[in-house]
């Protein structure tokens, strides 16, 4: 006996949508399942307080925002807690420890810089934190190897680690600790 | 709000349940262990080995979620599991085939019983590839006790007066230590940092109580102080009641005198400088402290205040097979969490901060980063068990916390690729009040084990994962040309540290301020101040 075509397709439809309703319903009962769990060992305690505080910053966000608010006053030129004022660039002045000489303190920098024989000429082309980074990681190549910190091969992308007793292999196998 | 259990409620069973345990005790689920399955992504299943396809012995049907009777291994579908016990008396207690969770027909409710979940993990552990670390590792409790605070978390002493006469400007109604620092000339990113170090509570304690003692000090030379003197001349300057904005210049020039390439005059970033910073003290005082090069437990000042412990877990996708690093960390650098945010709300800056219904979140960048990566095929890694390189998934966590936590969001990124640099200016909302308990080693490893309560290893009930934030540092502008800005939490009340200028602030602006660094100490350290 032949069965039309539609006949057969109606029937796929509705048993692809049969098995589909039956994966999505365990799936649902999976997030219930273990929701459930969380919430009756007690591993959710914080939820208020992190609401609470969500509710506190939105708050804050919005009063910020709002324009009939006095926003900060330019802060240069405002009274700071002790009843004081203070020029826009540091008026101190004191001696160089390096030539002697009476610098004021807004300028004490880029002064030091040139006194001591460093900056733009003796900076190197490398990114000032690529040295830095050498030196806190002796791990080598990125790329292939595994770096718990961030897969990014940007050498900009500062990773965290101390100097530290990583103990994994630089080809990539893992060692047991 | 309930008294606060270690790390569970322990669950108070039903009475079918209780009654259940009275009878069988935990004969019922020994004898179900052997059935028994767990698959890689920790999911445990009973696989009752006569069918293959369970179905309700009520009505032969297979769809929905299946519950096994604990005693007669009758399995019912969810419109016939109370039929069942209804039917055959005693028979109240059964199990999830599918996920493993108990289920009392009579309370038509999930329950929980501790010996039930021990026995789940158990079988699970044995299932694994054994690996030195795999049984022992997990199972037992970790009998090493943090050195917790050793001489670093001190009753605060008298700070010491080093200026003979007091200066008619110090207002004692103002907490100690609050001082202006002048910029020397975009030195803003080195004041913001410095402003944190001065009150970050062990830290500070450690040079007001003299710890580092600048008369008796040999390691600098004639023309070179050591850098620990220099910050304690700081300490001094800054705690001495005077309250005009003090000149960190000799620090500066101490600072320069020992790193030829970070020498120069221009913006830096507040964040390499706080690591360099902390890399210098280390260096410096680390090889004086530890002769026998234990990098873990450094007992310099920079790691004893700021460093903690990060555990890496690879997972091979195809056997299981997990293997765990550890490294030592003095801050966590995370990335933003735009998972909320649509495009349209980040490029539409006009838009008003109280119509923004999804907000990026530090729980969410922490969330981020404990979550499982997979790793791309690209970055197969040798597999031990397999002996090849497989599909691998890793997982990031906290192992041990320090007593100051850092968090640093990663708002300048750099493509070394297109050689450009932009700046995220994504707002974050960050808690006061953080509870870090569910970015722990423990935490995550119990997750994998799908929170079956079950003494992991370093579930360290003494440290506490409770953290109040002291300081933030915030940076306005554009990446090249932006300006740093510190706000400091004394006693509840949050002031604002820009350069020379220190002023009281509400709360608020600090909440609402855009983050770059984030300072948290433990509670209790905070409660002492």
């Amino acid at each position: 006996m032949s069965v039309p075509n539609e006949d057969i397709v109606s029937y796929h439809t509705q048993l692809s949508s049969y098995f589909f309703m039956d994966l999505l319903d365990s799936m649902i009962v999976d997030v219930a399942s273990e929701c459930h769990r969380i919430a009756r060992l007690g591993l959710d305690r914080n939820l208020e307080e992190e609401e609470e505080e969500l509710r506190l910053s939105a708050q804050a966000r919005a009063r910020v925002a709002d324009p009939s608010n006095s926003g900060e006053a330019n802060s240069k030129y405002v009274v700071d807690i002790f009843g004081q004022t203070h020029p826009p660039v540091a008026n101190e002045i004191f001696d160089c420890m390096n030539c002697g000489r009476s610098i004021m303190a807004g300028r004490f920098a880029p002064h030091l810089e040139k006194c001591m024989g460093k900056g733009r000429k003796a900076r190197q082309k490398v990114t000032r934190s690529s040295t830095a980074a050498q030196n806190r990681h002796s791990r080598g190549s990125h790329g292939s190897t595994y770096s718990p910190y961030s897969n990014s091969t940007s050498t900009n992308q500062l990773s965290n680690g101390a100097p530290g007793s990583a103990r994994e292999y630089l080809n990539g196998t893992f060692e047991e600790p | 709000m309930s008294p606060r259990n270690p790390v569970y409620s322990n669950p108070k069973p039903c009475k079918h349940l209780a009654e259940f345990k009275l009878s069988y005790g935990s004969y019922g689920y020994n004898s179900l262990q052997n059935y028994l399955k767990t698959t890689i992504n920790g999911r445990t299943s009973v696989k009752n080995q006569k069918t293959d396809i369970p179905r309700c012995s009520s009505c032969n049907g297979c769809q929905g979620t299946l519950h096994m009777c604990l005693i007669c291994s009758s399995i019912s579908c969810s419109s016939h599991t109370l039929l069942h016990s209804q039917s055959e008396r005693g028979h109240d207690i059964a199990v999830d085939v599918e996920r493993s969770e108990l289920y009392c027909c009579l309370c038509s409710d999930q329950v929980y019983d501790p010996d039930f979940d021990r026995t789940v993990v158990l079988k699970h552990i044995m299932s694994l590839p054994r690996n030195r670390n795999g049984v022992e590792g997990v199972i037992g409790r970790s009998s090493k006790r943090r050195r917790l605070n050793s001489g670093v978390e001190l009753d605060s002493k008298e700070p010491r007066q080093s200026v003979s006469m007091r200066d008619r400007r110090a207002k004692s109604c103002y907490p100690l230590g609050l001082r202006g620092l002048n910029n020397l000339g975009s030195t803003c990113f080195m004041n913001s940092v410095l402003q944190v170090l001065l009150h970050a509570p062990p830290f500070r304690n450690y040079f007001l109580s003299d710890e580092h003692k600048r008369q008796t000090c040999k390691k600098g030379s004639s023309d070179k102080l050591c850098l620990l003197c220099n910050i304690d001349a700081i300490f001094s300057a800054v705690f001495s009641g005077d309250r005009s904005p003090y000149s960190p210049a000799q620090f500066l020039y101490s600072w320069w005198q020992h790193s030829a390439n970070l020498a120069c005059y221009e913006e830096q970033d507040a964040h390499e400088f706080f690591i360099s910073l902390l890399d210098r003290i280390h260096e410096k005082e680390g090889k004086a402290r530890n002769p026998h090069k234990d990098n873990e437990d450094c007992q310099c000042i920079a790691h004893r205040v700021f460093s903690g412990l990060l555990r890496s877990d690879v997972t091979c996708m195809t056997c299981g097979n997990t293997s765990t690093t550890c490294d030592p960390c003095v801050d966590i650098s995370l990335d933003l969490d735009m998972s909320n945010c649509s495009l349209t709300e980040v490029a539409n800056k006009a838009k008003k901060p109280s119509e923004d219904t999804e907000v990026s979140t530090l729980l969410g960048c922490l969330n981020l980063f404990t979550k499982p990566e997979k790793l791309g095929s690209d970055q197969k890694l040798y597999c031990k068990n397999c002996q090849e390189k497989r599909d691998s998934l890793k997982q990031m966590s906290i192992k041990r916390l320090p007593l100051v936590l850092c968090l640093h969001i990663k708002r300048f990124a750099h493509s070394a690729v297109r050689k450009m640099s932009r700046k995220i200016d994504q707002y974050l909302q960050f808690p006061l009040h953080l509870d870090i308990t569910p970015y722990l080693s423990s935490s995550v490893v119990r997750n994998r084990f799908g929170n079956r309560v079950f003494a992991f290893e370093g579930d360290d009930l003494d440290t506490s994962a409770e953290f109040e934030i002291f300081a933030v540092i915030t940076h306005s502008g554009m990446l090249e040309s932006g300006h740093y800005v510190t706000y400091l939490r004394l006693k509840k009340q949050w002031y604002k540290c820009d350069d020379a200028w220190i002023t009281e602030v509400d709360e608020g602006i600090v909440r609402a301020s855009q983050c770059y660094m984030l300072f948290y100490v433990q509670k209790t350290l905070y409660r002492n101040q």
